[in-house]
């Protein structure tokens, strides 16, 4: 990933820049060797992005030196909500200092994430906050949720050549990330002219199962017969609705774009099916939220707005207001990278 | 070998395995027998078993009913929906209740009285319960319960227990009261057992079947309704799914599929199990598939042993004969 395409996110990076630089100068270190048992708890098992911030997260886990055990635990898709708040009683039963969640179960695992904190468990969320924020410590953010918007916006904007219809093929109705992005994606629409010929015309869910969001994608296409592009704000119903395009034979009227992996993406990109998409790694996500949950749980961190630590290789980061959920907390990692023809190959190694 | 015998026999079978479960969860977790942890076993899967035990009932009539999941769900939408537009809650939780009574007797209806296979009738409102309740919420999720209302789901009622467990101990010893030592439970086993003869004995079979499948819903919609309790939050598919793990629990407590046998302290045992079970491999951290697939080898274990002990039973009745 040594390529970058930035689109209208220049504001957004120096700002960030601005921030980072003036955290450095006071950022914490974490002590590393500290015992806590922490568990990863993913939305569900088997996606590979869950899989590369588990990775990012053992990383961090043999940086730090952590005598204690790192748990990557997660229900089944078909049980996602009951599994996530089991996963989540039983953490507290057992006396984990840290449970990492990719929530799927919207503010249903509130209650649950209460009764762990109540018990001392510190409940870092990462990828997927809890939509009220109630029984979350800090949010870990991939990138800005408003930039995200923009930059679905520009790369729809780019694909469709200023006009058309566009549909959105998101995960599951409740998952607070991909409405907090279709939102910001509807915002970023009606807020510049340029984007005025863009009509978004559905949103639909393939639930983040590859064979309901490939059936829900050629449903579009049969709905909306002047549709052209899907935009796909989660890497199962971006590759689903890319297969389905190619499958068909419509990848020439109907682009898919959205949020997807190079490795899973690259033959869609390099066969004009997918000709530009999105991400952030997900290994690092996994690797900061571990610093995060780490420093919480071994009380070196306060969680409290303003704090700034170091997260090893990754730099400095600072505890702020989460403008998406006011009187919650997050983290915000960054940047975006944006791939097509010319970088997703480089990645995708 | 008579029937009471091969029943008993089922049962002590389940308790053994009960024990052996709990005895390896006490070893392998040192916090399984605390209290809070017992508790949470029963509350993590309370609407679900409290839905079983009016399924014994519903199965030992040699009927199914499948929408109980569904109607779990379109209560607890309902609920949200109209505490959304206003509705005071408690009012709100009365028209639930009939709304599960009244989708109950809707099933029944067709059942009794149309005389249409219970099968296809609640396979029919699985889809249609299920569809209403997502029309209800649409693809969002409903929230800010009132605090009462969130406690009773969340807090304990008595002490430490949740009102939730109250309810399910109560509505067993009643359950188990009616079904083994009233008229009302004679004729459920005797109407499951052969529904000619029930009617030739002067029996109103359709009229049993409306009450069963009445109080099926409107037990369900109970259930719904302690789920959005818990959870705080409803959304469309709030307990999809779930029949297939309440009708898992009571053939797994030895109520033949086939109607006519079981009892209800067998679906209680069959619940304890698979709590247990499922209690004890989560706090070894088993979870997500692996869990799935021992539930899924106990449920082929329910079918099977009774289908083997019924073919020796047939032939034990040749050799006699």
């Amino acid at each position: 990933m040594t390529h970058f395409a930035k689109l209208g996110l220049a504001a957004t990076l120096m700002m960030g820049t601005a921030t980072a630089a003036l955290a450095e100068a006071h950022a914490m270190t974490l002590e590393g060797g500290m015992e806590t048992n922490m568990v990863l708890l993913p939305k569900f098992l088997g996606i590979l992005v869950f899989d590369q911030a588990n990775e990012g997260a053992q990383e961090a886990h043999a940086e730090l030196g952590n005598p204690g055990e790192l748990l990557f635990v997660g229900p089944t898709p078909e049980n996602s909500v009951a599994g996530q708040i089991e996963i989540m009683t039983t953490a507290a039963t057992q006396g984990q200092g840290a449970v990492m969640l990719s929530n799927n179960a919207g503010d249903q695992i509130a209650p649950s994430a209460e009764a762990a904190q109540a018990a001392g468990v510190q409940v870092v969320t990462w990828d997927s906050p809890i939509p009220s924020g109630a029984g979350e410590s800090v949010f870990v953010a991939q990138v800005d949720f408003g930039s995200i918007g923009v930059v679905m916006a520009d790369m729809a904007h780019s694909i469709l050549g200023g006009s058309g219809q566009m549909a959105v093929l998101s995960a599951t109705p409740d998952a607070a990330n991909q409405n907090a992005w279709i939102a910001a994606m509807e915002e970023a629409l009606a807020g510049d002219a340029k984007y005025a010929d863009i009509e978004l015309v559905d949103v639909v869910y393939g639930d983040d199962q590859a064979e309901v969001s490939y059936n829900r994608a050629l449903a579009l296409v049969d709905s909306h017969p002047d549709l052209g592009l899907i935009m796909s704000p989660t890497t199962v119903g971006i590759q689903a609705a890319a297969k389905a395009m190619q499958d068909e034979g419509l990848c020439d009227q109907v682009k898919v774009s959205g949020l997807g992996l190079p490795s899973e993406m690259v033959s869609y990109t390099m066969n004009g099916c997918a000709p530009e998409f999105a991400l952030w790694d997900f290994r690092d996500l996994g690797y900061l939220t571990y610093y995060t949950a780490y420093g919480l749980a071994t009380g070196q961190l306060t969680g409290d707005m303003g704090e700034t630590f170091t997260a090893g290789r990754m730099g400095a980061y600072t505890i702020e207001e989460d403008p998406g959920r006011p009187g919650s907390k997050r983290i915000l990692m960054g940047p975006f990278t944006v791939y097509t023809a010319d970088n997703v190959e480089a990645a995708a190694q | 070998m008579t029937l009471l015998r091969r029943l008993q026999s089922w049962e002590g079978f389940l308790l053994a395995a009960l024990l052996c479960i709990i005895v390896m969860n006490s070893i392998l977790s040192p916090q399984f027998l605390t209290v809070g942890n017992q508790i949470n076993l029963f509350q993590l899967s309370i609407e679900k078993v409290i839905v079983a035990l009016i399924m014994t009932f519903v199965i030992i009539n040699a009927e199914i009913d499948l929408s109980v999941g569904s109607m779990m769900g379109l209560s607890a939408c309902a609920f949200g929906w109209l505490f959304h537009q206003g509705v005071d809650p408690v009012l709100a939780v009365v028209i639930c209740l009939g709304i599960g009574a009244l989708g109950g007797a809707l099933n029944g209806w067709f059942i009794a009285r149309v005389g249409l296979p219970s099968l296809v009738v609640t396979l029919a409102t699985l889809i249609g319960f299920r569809g209403l309740a997502r029309v209800l919420v649409e693809d969002r999720g409903i929230t800010d319960f009132p605090d009462w209302f969130d406690a009773l789901g969340q807090q304990g009622f008595l002490g430490p227990i949740p009102f939730a467990l109250i309810a399910f101990v109560v509505l067993f010893v009643f359950l188990w009261v009616v079904l083994q030592r009233s008229g009302f439970g004679r004729k459920t086993y005797v109407i499951g057992t052969n529904r000619e003869v029930a009617i030739y004995a002067g029996i109103d079979t359709a009229r049993h079947k409306m009450i069963i499948f009445t109080a099926s819903g409107l037990i369900s919609a109970f259930a719904g309704l302690l789920f959005a309790a818990r959870v705080g939050a409803v959304r469309g598919d709030v307990a999809l799914g779930f029949e297939l793990d309440i009708i898992t629990m009571v053939l797994l407590g030895g109520v033949s599929i086939f109607g006519g046998t079981g009892t209800l302290m067998g679906t209680l045992l069959a619940i304890l199990i698979v709590l247990n079970l499922r209690n004890g491999m989560a706090l070894v951290n088993i979870t997500g598939h692996i869990q799935t697939g021992v539930v899924g080898m106990l449920l082929i274990a329910s079918v099977l042993v009774p289908r083997i002990d019924l073919g020796r039973l047939r032939r034990s009745k040749e050799e006699t004969a």
